[in-house]
């Protein structure tokens, strides 16, 4: 497999689990690709404009990657704190095109002010790795970690309030969760998913523009999520690489092959209504995995 | 005097189509509290239609080109007719992205996806038959009319102000129908409470297809209409309006019929109040005021308030 | 000091006064039950106390403090659990699964504890599973504890609505017709259950039911509500025989 396809799998993966974190609360929210742009534009702007940060090899140095990282995610945690508050007081299809809007805005700014590199957008990024290979296993690292967290989210109680609260907002309420904040939680965790992964992915692209946040983004990376599955982050995965694949996959089909994605996401939802990923899907698989794991747990605990 | 007269004009033009285009998301809204992602691509088609019933005829790209068609119609014979293609294909996507759900059962939001899914496809069905440049109207499709008028000093195309005819005809008929027909007022009752409404032996799935109907025959207007004033830029552009389109929705208020024409408006204006030298932000404006909207007053305008039931 | 009390409680929706200046005490360690015909109020009075639904004039007091203007998870932090009449489960979640969201208040643990899955934060999440089983147990519904909600029969998920409400450990249960659609021996043995968990769990109880037969063999002290507007306060003995009860329920039509 060619390694540059992969390494926008991984990336379509992640940002699938930024869309599915606040999913997992009922919260229908299209803002990833907004916070993903504002990562990606951090990155960008530090790595071109900061020489500091360029270090002295032939490669851009990881650690510069990562301070851009931790950046991303402090800009996109403060603003999705600032903005959740105000944003998840809405319900269903009027949250969902609030964050629409969010995404829009910042396209627009993003387009029309110089210091974010206007309408050409930032050029020359500079490189951590010179292969896509490299892109792959830092990616692949960076996805597994996630997905680790977002298991033992699910698995504790904080993950527990967030099906809860999808489930029956007023009956969670009656049971002590903190909705609001439980909401706000996943909003945030959703916008650093993206604001990291659009570091990575500004990186990978050697360049970055406005175009690349913009509402397409919002409505594939929901395709991730309803058709993979949004009751656990496996469906988002699934969904990320599968759907970011089909169209190299399609390339035979040549022309046909966004209509062929159009069909796709037409028609998943009618034969996957829950994604491919359901939960008796899972719990075929977890007594495997559970198996493993018990064992090992015990063998600790000896 | 002339400016702000020539603002205004421009303002309400553009408005006009941006209210034409809320409609249809408005009347699908209405009926089944999901918004119709596909009505952008129903929009650009019907601007398709009017462009080849005009007698236009395809590029060289794509898998139809040079087809032109035989005849050359009428600007105001092509643009219902683009329409009423136009309402064909609403028809059609109602039978497979919205239907299938419904029959199921199934949660409301997943027809968001399923419509994106025919929006997708519709466009890239367009790119491949006639190719993605963009096309102007053929020179003398207004016939006989000049250009441009002189109102009261300020200069307007004649597009313009046939824009604002047509749309406002287009709003009457609407309104007369809605509140004076039979099928008119099942609608509002399906809008109001589809249950009832079913009790009462009216045929939801009927009054469905009709709203589908109406706004895929207001959106192919309405595309035939900016592609006969402005141009039409391929086969993506209709993505914008179809955006915009939300903001005007919220404004006015999610299934509110007089509240679509008001959002219209309102923005059309506001948009032509943007300074030349901030032009690029013109297209924030919709959303500026959607995010507002949503935060102070969701139900917009004229919309009514969800009420939450235990 | 009363435990719960309202004083001049009213709800007004639109144009319908659904309460009217309603007042009410309920003591601790009392069996309360809240009797009237269809549309009477009584689920609007629950959904007050428990902060789903603010008054539109009158207080509401918990231990002598007024709840006004708090929401509904923290008047459940306070102690307050409730049921709902139209069943409010976690449906795509197990029985367990829901007794644990039950407990959530008490369930809380150190977050880089829960990360890293040391031994502390196992043997706690195995203490919490112990303490949800046990509720199931009590409720006879440990055989389901692993299937989903959505699946189990009427009078499961009804008493699984108990069982959660119990998990939050409250001081207060507030139950919206427990016995609906239950048969009598059904009836008899929820009775029995209900007066169990008062004593075990030390709660006061605030019943909403039809059945009057039950209410006035389990209550130890009865309100009815009518059209909004409570009508009768005493012993079941006292309401039984007071004719404005027997008119509501007989004459007038509901």
């Amino acid at each position: 497999m060619d390694a540059g396809l992969l390494e926008q799998m991984l990336l379509g993966a992640l940002l699938g689990l930024s869309v599915y974190l606040p999913l997992r609360c009922g919260q229908l929210s299209l803002a990833t690709p907004g916070f993903f742009a504002i990562g990606g534009t951090v990155a960008a702007l530090l790595s071109t404009r900061v020489p500091a940060l360029a270090g002295s090899g032939s490669t851009y140095p990881i650690t510069s990657v990562l301070l851009e990282m931790a950046l991303a995610a402090l800009l996109t945690g403060v603003l999705a704190l600032g903005l959740g508050r105000v944003v998840l007081r809405l319900r269903g299809i009027y949250l969902a095109i609030a964050t629409i809007a969010l995404v829009e805005i910042l396209r627009v700014v993003t387009l029309n002010l110089e210091f974010t590199g206007g309408a050409l957008g930032i050029f020359g990024i500079p490189q951590p790795f010179n292969s896509a290979a490299g892109y792959a296993a830092f990616t692949l690292a960076l996805l597994a970690l996630i997905c680790w967290l977002c298991d033992r989210l699910e698995k504790t109680r904080p993950g527990r309030a967030m099906a809860a609260i999808r489930d029956d907002e007023l009956a969670a309420a009656s049971q002590g969760i903190n909705t609001a904040d439980t909401k706000l939680l996943a909003f945030v965790l959703s916008a650093l998913v993206a604001g990291i992964t659009g570091v990575v992915a500004a990186h990978f692209l050697n360049s970055w523009n406005a175009k690349l946040g913009n509402f397409d983004a919002s409505i594939t990376t929901l395709a991730f999520v309803v058709f993979g599955g949004s009751r656990t982050w496996l469906g988002p995965v699934f969904g990320g690489l599968l759907l970011t694949a089909l169209p190299e996959l399609l390339r035979p089909v040549g022309d046909l092959r966004l209509i062929v994605f159009g069909a796709v996401i037409l028609v998943g939802p009618l034969f996957f209504p829950q994604g491919v990923i359901t939960p008796e899907l899972f719990k075929w698989f977890k007594p495997r995995i559970g198996g493993i794991t018990t064992a090992a747990a015990q063998g600790v605990k000896q | 005097m002339e400016g702000l007269l020539q603002l205004l004009f421009n303002g309400l033009s553009v408005g006009a189509v941006y209210s034409l285009f809320a409609l249809g998301y408005t009347l699908v809204f209405s009926v089944l509290g999901v918004i119709n992602f596909a009505h952008g691509a129903i929009f650009t088609m019907g601007a398709y239609f009017t462009y080849l019933l005009i007698g236009g005829a395809v590029g060289a790209n794509g898998l139809l080109a040079g087809l032109q068609f035989p005849f050359a119609l009428p600007f105001w014979l092509a643009l219902p007719l683009a329409g009423i293609a136009a309402a064909t294909v609403a028809l059609v996507v109602e039978r497979i992205a919205f239907r299938p759900l419904r029959d199921r059962g199934s949660d409301p939001l997943l027809a968001l996806i399923t419509s994106l899914g025919a929006g997708v496809i519709l466009v890239n069905l367009i790119q491949l038959l006639v190719g993605a440049e963009s096309y102007s109207i053929p020179v003398g499709t207004l016939g006989s009319l000049p250009a441009a008028l002189s109102i009261a000093g300020a200069k307007v195309r004649t597009v313009q102000v046939m824009l604002l005819a047509i749309s406002g005809l287009l709003l009457a008929a609407l309104s007369i129908w809605i509140n004076g027909s039979r099928s008119g007022k099942a609608l509002q009752a399906v809008s109001e409470d589809p249950v009832t409404a079913q009790l009462l032996g009216i045929n939801s799935a009927r009054v469905i297809q009709i709203a589908f109907g109406i706004s895929g025959f207001l959106a192919g207007m309405a595309g035939g209409l900016v592609g006969l004033s402005i141009s039409i830029a391929g086969p993506y552009f209709g993505i914008g309006y179809g955006l915009k389109g939300l903001g005007v929705l919220v404004l006015g208020g999610l299934g509110s019929v007089p509240g679509a024409v008001l959002g219209g408006l309102i923005i059309g204006l506001a948009e032509a109040c943007v300074p030349a030298d901030l032009s690029g932000y013109k297209d924030a404006v919709s959303f500026g005021f959607l995010f507002l909207v949503l935060l102070i007053r969701p139900q917009g305008l004229l919309g009514r308030p969800q009420a939450n039931k235990v | 000091m009363n435990l719960l009390q309202l004083e001049g409680v009213g709800v007004r929706f639109g144009g319908l006064q659904a309460l009217q200046a309603v007042d009410l005490e309920v003591k601790q360690g009392e069996i309360f039950g809240l009797l009237g015909p269809n549309g009477a109020g009584k689920t609007t009075l629950f959904n007050v106390i428990s902060g789903l639904t603010a008054p539109s004039s009158g207080t509401v007091r918990w231990r002598g403090a007024s709840l006004a203007g708090l929401s509904s998870h923290r008047i459940a932090r306070l102690g307050i659990a409730r049921t709902f009449q139209n069943l409010r489960l976690f449906s795509s979640m197990s029985c367990l699964e829901n007794v644990l969201v039950g407990m959530h208040q008490h369930a809380r643990q150190p977050p880089l504890a829960a990360l890293l899955q040391t031994q502390s934060f196992r043997r706690r999440e195995s203490q919490l599973q112990q303490e949800a089983l046990a509720l199931l147990d009590l409720f006879q519904l440990e055989a389901t504890a692993h299937q989903d909600a959505a699946s189990l029969s009427y009078g499961d998920r009804r008493r699984l609505e108990m069982a959660r409400a119990l998990a939050s450990r409250p001081q207060l249960l507030l139950l919206d017709e427990p016995a609906a659609g239950m048969n009598p021996s059904e009836k008899d043995q929820l009775r029995e259950l209900i007066r169990r968990i008062r004593d075990q769990f030390k709660l006061t109880v605030l019943i909403i039911e039809h059945h009057v037969p039950l209410m006035l063999g389990l209550c130890d002290r009865l309100a009815v509500l009518n059209f909004g507007q409570r009508i009768a306060l005493g012993s079941p003995d006292q309401v039984r025989r007071d004719p404005a009860v027997i008119e509501a329920y007989l004459g007038g039509g509901t």
